[in-house]
């Protein structure tokens, strides 16, 4: 524990980095459809760690974004939430036409 | 928190390893994963520490919510999800292998890329004094409260202008985000509804859906009156309908 | 007790920022209101065809927006709700095209009959809140509002996308859009919690006068991060723009989609998206007059303010160095000549209130944000690079890759690739004129309302007149066209006009928008002489003569080639109805050249105290 010191606002923007390259690998190599979608929410939840740590008063009391930063992680929240809804309904739809969740099989539309 | 601060002073250091390692092992979790199930399951635990460092960083509210939204109701949605799609051959699905050699290349240099921006400033990488004052200025689920509705108590202590500090009340997005959603819940029940087509509502209406999906069929023409009959089921084109492979 | 009373006037500030907002938001109202009127409709019947209801209020929503009121008054700068929105020419401007656009495109979707009446209540809300978080778009002054406002435009166009249930290309391309557009948002996002991070608010003015102070000192991480972030959320407006290399969901959804609604995606879109870029650059490139704040003494500010142009001055040299592709000394020349003009013409509009001033000649601010500007002068570069090399690849990949495509759809989408990255050009010329020559940069902005204006009716008309034809042929193919204008000569002769126009040739509508553009690059090369906009002028001219013959080969299936009998081609003639409305929306086309200078002062006011 000593040697990674006091923890600071770059080490919360690390484990946001690492889940935003995470969630944007899972989108660009997963087949499954819902799997995409996960992608999209680490996505979301690495840019909302950065706003938590930029916002916290614990971490930086000076130059902080203070609540700005919660409110926007807030608004981020939800509207990571519609997203995923529109998302899945429009995942669902395409189960429903190609009855498949294979994204490889959406390949009609090329050229 | 206060108590815990002074009877070992390493606390801070040691939930944030634990949360950290915990959000980001289950994330390589849903990315190696092959089963959707697990991954699924992986995506829990890896938003739930990451509620967990929410609450470390000092925004307990918002690590509620975190916790109350995505994990209780977004990640809901998407089991949900695969619940509906589960079939035997989309729960394992593999990636390709040049998918995989292409996607660590270019993820580990955005990593790299990221975490030299992430350790770059530095203002984010000092650390600085932590007082009791700051730990306990971040109960904030009041100010919180009345920020959505337009009132900034934080700005109460200093003397500059609200507005002119760059300090917004965010009253207008709160309302303006409750149209979105109510759009967005038009949208998704639009999507998901199965429409029922055996009544065409007008001549002009119906003319043009049989374009549209006329067009789709150029390769093996559909009569129309098979069109018209297709269309007496549960959806336009009926999935199941064996014909209609392409 | 000193805290309650200072509650009580945060309370006071907040209702009469409210009120005031309440009246400049009429139009977003409008919106909102008639989408709650959409559905309460729908819970008590679905028999209703609500297109009248929808007509009615995109119609309201155009009256509320107010275009007459650039035309006679001088709109000032406004921010709204405790500076989340700013209200001005440009707000109104880019409001009352896409209201218009609406209208337009409500009577376009009646005609051509999707939706049917069933559907009309959930596609007309869906519409209707996209439409609103355009709105957002093009009156963002928070980074808040701008992801929002992104979402809010994006998330419901997904669903538009899919449209005609049941069919697979639509499906396919709802899916893609949905998927590319939420990575897109999530870089975005990604990128504005840096900026926001490094400066510590996420309200523009107050961010560019924080990143004025930053910069000068900036180390290379700082340095390092601003880029990244740059980087990141031009991602996201690139997405939106279509710019190549992030416009591969374009062919894709425009191909799958049905005609009506890449109408919508390929004008409303576009506008709001190039109304946000001009946004952010202009909100991060300059810091606006009113953000800084006036001192109490004149003599003290000559002293502080000498003090802050030697500290800030000398650093700046050293940052820019970062651009290494601009002359950093040629800006630097630029400025000194044009300062004295510039502040004498600044400090008359003014009208400095003492008699002690006006000895003074020069408001004491100005010369303050001349140094701040001066600061900003590596990001203005930096940004203006940035869109210069978007907008080259996206007008030369677009136009290149539009040959060899067999359906007309997807050629349009390419076709609108270009026409994006030809909208892009007037962004550059305007970062680098920023600062020195503020009468230049509005030119250029101008510049780029005059072709939004004309692009507007352009993809409309070519959608519209698409969607009449599958009507009646059953056919997006171009090969299917062969021989059209036998039977359908009025769709086919304002199909060619629009799509001379298209390609910029005088005296239609085209070449007024584009020589507009072209012009500010010229005016902005002689002025900043920075080589990346002479590179955008040849580039600019290049792709003109390139996109001639893909449009050109349409039109001359359409003439020249024989009808092919075997392919069953509906006979009906085409309806008075559609005749009437292509007709229509193909005037301005040919006749915008004739009210032009109407359409030209439209546009310079709009951008009036867009740059202040």
């Amino acid at each position: 524990m000593l040697l990674i010191g006091t923890v600071t606002v770059s080490w919360y923007l690390a484990v946001g980095a690492v889940l935003f390259v995470l969630g944007a690998v899972c989108m660009a190599t997963k087949r499954n459809l819902l799997g995409v979608l996960m992608g999209v929410e680490l996505v979301l939840n690495g840019a909302n760690m950065n706003f938590i740590a930029f916002g916290s008063k614990v971490l930086r009391p000076e130059g902080s974004l203070g609540l700005d930063g919660q409110l926007i992680a807030l608004f981020v929240i939800v509207l990571a939430a519609a997203e995923a809804a529109v998302a899945l309904a429009i995942a669902l739809n395409f189960y429903n036409n190609h009855n498949t969740v294979d994204v490889d099989r959406a390949n009609e539309l090329n050229g | 928190m206060d108590l815990i601060a002074v009877a070992w002073p390493y606390w801070h250091q040691f939930f944030f390893i634990i949360f950290a390692t915990i959000a980001i092992g289950f994330g390589f979790g849903v990315l190696l994963s092959k089963n959707v199930v697990r991954m699924a399951f992986y995506l829990v635990l890896s938003l739930g520490s990451t509620a967990g460092l929410f609450f470390l960083a000092g925004a307990e509210f918002v690590g509620a919510m975190q916790l109350m939204i995505y994990v209780g109701g977004t990640l809901v949605l998407l089991i949900f999800g695969v619940m509906l799609t589960a079939q035997k051959d989309f729960i394992n699905m593999d990636t390709h292998t040049q998918d995989w050699i292409l996607a660590t290349i270019v993820g580990g240099s955005l990593l790299m890329v990221l975490l030299f921006g992430a350790f770059g400033a530095e203002d984010w990488r000092t650390p600085q004094d932590i007082n009791d004052a700051h730990v306990s200025a971040t109960k904030e689920a009041t100010p919180l409260g009345l920020a959505l509705t337009g009132i900034r108590v934080d700005t109460l202590g200093e003397s500059t202008d609200a507005v002119a500090d760059g300090k917004s009340g965010y009253l207008m997005p709160f309302i303006i985000v409750s149209f979105h959603l109510l759009v967005v819940l038009i949208g998704a029940a639009y999507m998901a509804r199965t429409k029922k087509l055996s009544h065409a509502t007008d001549d002009k209406s119906s003319r043009a859906k049989l374009m549209l999906f006329k067009m789709e069929h150029e390769e093996e023409p559909l009569e129309e009156a098979k069109y018209v009959v297709t269309h007496k089921g549960k959806s336009a084109l009926n999935p199941l309908d064996p014909n209609d492979e392409d | 007790m000193e805290s309650t009373t200072d509650f009580y006037n945060l309370i006071d500030a907040l209702k009469a920022d409210s009120a005031n907002s309440l009246g400049l938001f009429m139009p977003e109202i409008t919106l909102c209101v008639f989408i709650a009127l959409f559905l309460a409709v729908r819970l008590v019947t679905t028999k209703l065809d609500l297109f009248w209801v929808a007509l009615a209020g995109a119609v309201v929503g155009l009256v509320s927006s107010n275009p007459l009121q650039l035309c006679g008054g001088n709109v000032e700068s406004e921010e709204l709700f405790t500076g989340l929105l700013v209200h001005d020419g440009l707000t109104i401007a880019i409001r009352s095209i896409l209201m218009l656009f609406l209208v337009l495109f409500l009577i376009f979707t009646k005609i051509s009959g999707v939706p049917d009446k069933e559907d009309g209540a959930d596609v007309y809300s869906l519409v209707f809140g996209s439409t609103l978080g355009m709105c957002l778009m093009a009156s963002a002054n928070h980074l808040l509002i701008v992801f929002l406002a992104i979402e809010m435009a994006g998330v419901p166009s997904y669903v538009l996308a899919g449209l005609i249930k049941g069919r697979k290309r639509g499906s396919e391309s709802a899916l893609k859009y949905a998927i590319y557009g939420a990575g897109a948002a999530g870089v975005m996002l990604y990128g504005i919690s840096l900026l926001v991070g490094l400066s510590g608010t996420a309200h523009l003015p107050t961010m560019a006068l924080e990143l004025a102070q930053i910069i000068p000192q900036a180390g290379l991480g700082e340095q390092a991060v601003l880029c990244l972030a740059a980087v990141m959320i031009s991602v996201g407006i690139a997405f939106k723009l279509s710019a190549v290399p992030f416009h591969f969901w374009a062919p894709d959804v425009f191909h799958g989609a049905c005609a009506e609604v890449n109408a919508f995606l390929s004008v409303a879109s576009k506008a709001a998206a190039l109304a946000l870029l001009l946004r952010l650059a202009v909100g991060l490139g300059s810091v606006p007059l009113s953000e800084i704040e006036a001192p109490q003494a004149i003599q003290q500010t000559v002293e502080a303010h000498q003090e802050t142009v030697q500290t800030d001055l000398v650093p700046t040299h050293l940052v820019s160095l970062e651009d290494e592709a601009v002359s950093g000394s040629d800006e630097d020349i630029d400025v000194k000549s044009s300062e004295p003009v510039e502040a004498q013409a600044n400090a008359e509009t003014e009208a400095p209130a003492t008699e002690a001033e006006v000895v003074e000649a020069v408001d004491p601010r100005l010369e303050i944000k001349q140094a701040h500007d001066e600061a900003l002068s590596p990001v203005r570069n930096f940004i203006g690079l940035l869109i210069a090399f978007f907008a080259v690849i996206t007008a030369t990949f677009g136009n290149l890759a539009a040959y060899g495509q067999k359906n007309i759809k997807r050629l349009l989408a390419y076709s609108t690739i270009a026409h994006a990255g030809y909208m892009m050009m007037a962004v550059t010329p305007l970062m680098m004129m920023l600062g020195t020559d503020n009468n230049g940069a509005e030119q250029a902005a101008s510049a780029l309302i005059q072709y939004i204006v004309v692009y507007v009716f352009l993809n409309l008309g070519a959608f519209s007149i698409i969607a009449f034809l599958r009507n009646y042929v059953g056919s997006e193919e171009i090969e299917d066209y062969s021989g059209m204008v036998k039977s359908r000569p009025v769709l086919v002769i304002c199909l060619a006009l629009i799509f001379f126009s298209l390609v910029g040739l005088p005296p239609l509508s085209g070449f007024l928008g584009k020589f507009a553009i072209f012009a500010s690059l010229a005016d902005g090369y002689s002025t900043a002489g920075s080589s990346a906009l002479l590179v955008l002028l040849i580039a600019g001219g290049l792709n003109t003569a390139i996109s001639l013959f893909y449009y050109l080969g349409v039109i001359k299936t359409m003439v020249m080639g024989e009808p092919d009998e075997s392919h069953h081609l509906g006979d009906r003639p085409v309806g008075r109805i559609e005749m009437a409305y292509v007709v229509v929306v193909s005037i301005p086309t040919v006749f915008l050249i004739v009210c032009w200078q109407w359409v030209a002062g439209f546009a310079d006011e709009a951008v009036k105290h867009f740059i202040s």
